[in-house]
């Protein structure tokens, strides 16, 4: 008996799609390379990036003549020395590079258990609450959050008002780096617990027992079993949180008090407040090439493969 | 002989106010081009700054320019550092810019023309009616029209200054107000009376501006806060800040807004500069003609007056009367000797050196 078309599987009938258009396109057929035609999408998206790139690195070499705010028709280095010369580019990256360790660190700690007792919990109530308490911000914008701590930290927020209860003078919770510390590990939070609980998930709990009935406290399952093997969740986790942090613009922007800048503050600057695309240009090549080398130091330290990236299918 | 029933009293004076009111528009269209008129655009765009600033060029210049052409305005409410970059690319790559009209800084506005993306205005009929405040420095011709001055008041909270305003930029040194000041996030408005508060002169601006960086450190130790305009209004009304140098017409709105709020100009002066309109270059001719007619009828002295009501500041049309409250006002000069404490530092110095200064400025703040 034959089948029905529309009971094979989707991607089947993607593929029979596909087969039949670049069929039509190229009748000799393609062969073996058919199946790529699955990968046009990416290299498109991945391509447009790179086209982008490309423009971006060609302002980067180029200098604005302020007589009439048009660049210069040659390339030169001279916004790069700049960009590792001002002292003030050191004192951004420094902040962000550090702020995003920091928050990364903190999130991981916060995450971690929170990962842990959403998916090993019993209680579907709890499982339940701790899933809504996780996407309830994160359906809210990260500019909305930020206005809330506003709200909640000011001088006149509700923290201040309760400690004016117990006779505490209105304190400064804003405005300072961190603030901006603060906003971004509530924000990173759900990224967190999202990537961890999937890896926290594929460890049966059944290891966990055995380990128990091997005479392993609940600290050494976890410090021997549990956090091991959650590596690669971690892993993933910690590369999400922290280039997201390195290039955060909003929390620093409204926590910041304008005095906390990051890096994506300050393009913001040099595209939109002095009009030196240029300048911006370079500072964006940079973000992304500190960003690179973050990714690479990491993959390096923990190997590809603790991402499930080495290839292998066993 | 009495009038005919088909054309009575009321229907004649009907017809005479809208005889006048075409009168009054076809006065404030460009002149060159008052004799064939293209055909009218259903709307045009004007970047807007929002809030106040919207609300008081709606009421004075929008709506009445609708009322009298049947052309919509859309208010576009981006910064203008933000559509300043896609209305150069536009220009650049010969695309319909995406507004009609700039409500722009002069000194932005500058860097425009500079680069050669406004449209000449100098045909604009109502221009030989303004004073000199209207014409930019630094530029040929008219790419720019100014509309008003401004000043960079030092706004206060009076509760906090038990005896009396600030005198100087000094008095904010004072410890009890750490972390209780503020300042626009690139400085501007404080570069200038920074400069005359340590100890240097007006003339070193641009070569010689040591003693304002060394001033700006010293305010630095003070920990500001540093934002943009409704940062300040937010800020005074949380009760953040007890000072902050910033555009009048914000405290104006903070006040509006029952802030206890009060400004001055302090010993060291305070830094007056202008804001302009202006066309992008790369609209059909049709629009453009519609475009000069709306930036010529903001020059009217009715247009002018309902609109920098709404501001509180001084206009650039003669015989304009002080919004209520604002008459004599250090924010609000008009004659010569109100002048005398305002520093006014040529647009073209600003343009060459702005980024250096947002530069430094951010340099010690950010240290």
């Amino acid at each position: 008996m034959q089948r029905s078309p529309s009971s094979y599987p989707i991607i089947w009938r993607v593929m029979d799609v596909l087969e039949t258009t670049f069929a039509a396109v190229w009748p000799k057929g393609g062969g073996k390379f058919t199946p790529y035609l699955m990968l046009t999408p990416a290299i498109v998206l991945v391509g447009t990036l790179v086209v982008g790139l490309l423009y971006i690195g060609d302002s980067s070499l180029r200098v604005l003549d302020r007589s009439t705010f048009l660049f210069s028709d040659y390339w030169t280095l001279d916004n790069y020395i700049r960009a590792l010369s001002e002292p003030f580019i050191f004192t951004v990256v420094w902040r962000s590079l550090l702020g995003a360790v920091i928050v990364t660190i903190v999130t991981l700690m916060l995450a971690f258990p929170y990962a842990y007792i959403m998916v090993r919990t019993p209680s579907s109530f709890v499982r339940k609450f701790l899933l809504i308490a996780l996407f309830l911000p994160f359906f809210i914008g990260q500019v909305v959050r930020a206005y809330g701590w506003l709200i909640i930290l000011g001088n006149q927020g509700i923290v201040n008002d309760v400690l004016g209860l117990v006779g505490v003078e209105p304190l400064r919770l804003l405005f300072n780096y961190p603030a901006v510390l603060f906003g971004l590990v509530q924000y990173m939070l759900p990224f967190g617990v999202l990537m961890l609980a999937p890896a926290l998930t594929a460890i049966p709990e059944e290891i966990e027992a055995a380990s128990g009935s091997l005479g392993a406290s609940w600290v050494k399952t976890m410090t021997h079993i549990v956090l091991p093997m959650a590596k690669p969740g971690l892993i993933g986790a910690g590369l999400v949180v922290l280039t997201l942090s390195l290039t955060d613009f909003a929390m620093p922007a409204i926590l910041g008090g304008g005095t906390q800048d990051f890096i994506a503050n300050a393009i913001y600057d040099q595209f939109f407040r002095t009009s030196d695309q240029g300048f911006g240009s370079t500072l964006a090549l940079l973000l992304i090439a500190l960003g690179s080398i973050l990714v690479g130091i990491i993959f390096a330290v923990f190997g590809a493969g603790t991402l499930a990236l080495d290839g292998s299918r066993k | 002989m009495p009038i005919d029933k088909t054309f009575n009293r009321r229907q004649l004076l009907k017809t005479t106010a809208t005889v006048g009111a075409a009168g009054v528009f076809v006065a404030s269209a460009p002149s060159i081009l008052r004799a064939a008129e293209p055909d009218k655009p259903s709307e045009i765009i004007v970047r807007a700054w929002g809030g106040p600033w919207v609300e008081a060029l709606k009421n004075g210049v929008s709506d009445r320019f609708t009322a009298e052409t049947g052309i919509r305005v859309i208010h576009d409410l981006t910064e203008d550092n933000e559509i300043q970059p896609k209305v150069w690319a536009a220009v650049a790559q010969g695309r319909t810019p995406p507004i009609h009209i700039n409500w722009d800084t002069t000194t932005n506005a500058t860097k425009s023309a500079l680069r050669g993306v406004c449209e000449d205005l100098s045909d604009l009929s109502n221009i030989p009616g303004t004073t000199d405040l209207a014409k930019p420095v630094g530029v040929d011709g008219y790419p720019i029209v100014n509309t008003y001055g401004y000043v960079y008041v030092l706004a206060y909270r009076p509760s906090a200054f038990p005896d009396g305003p600030p005198k100087s930029y000094h008095d904010l040194l004072d410890p009890k107000f750490k972390g209780r000041l503020a300042f626009y996030n690139d400085g501007i408005g404080f570069h200038f009376p920074a400069q005359v508060a340590g100890g240097g002169s007006l003339d070193g601006i641009p070569d010689a501006m040591d003693p304002a960086w060394e001033f700006i450190t010293k305010m630095k130790d003070q920990n500001p806060l540093l934002g943009e305009d409704p940062d300040f209004v937010t800020w005074f009304q949380n009760g953040e800040i007890d000072a902050a140098c910033t555009i009048s017409t914000n405290a104006l709105g903070a006040k509006k807004n029952g802030v206890d709020i009060a400004w001055t100009v302090p010993d060291e002066g305070a830094k007056f500069d202008t804001d302009g309109l202006w066309i992008p270059k790369g609209h059909s001719e049709g629009d453009l003609y519609w475009s000069k007619a709306y930036i010529n009828s903001a020059l009217t002295k009715e247009s002018q007056q309902i609109w920098l009501d709404g501001l509180g500041l001084p206009g650039v049309v003669p015989g304009l009367t002080p919004p209520p409250g604002m008459a004599g006002d250090p924010a609000y000069p008009t004659k010569p000797e109100d002048f005398e404490r305002l520093i006014r530092i040529s647009g073209q110095i600003q343009v060459e050196n702005e980024s250096d200064w947002f530069s430094k400025f951010k340099t010690i703040m950010q240290g």
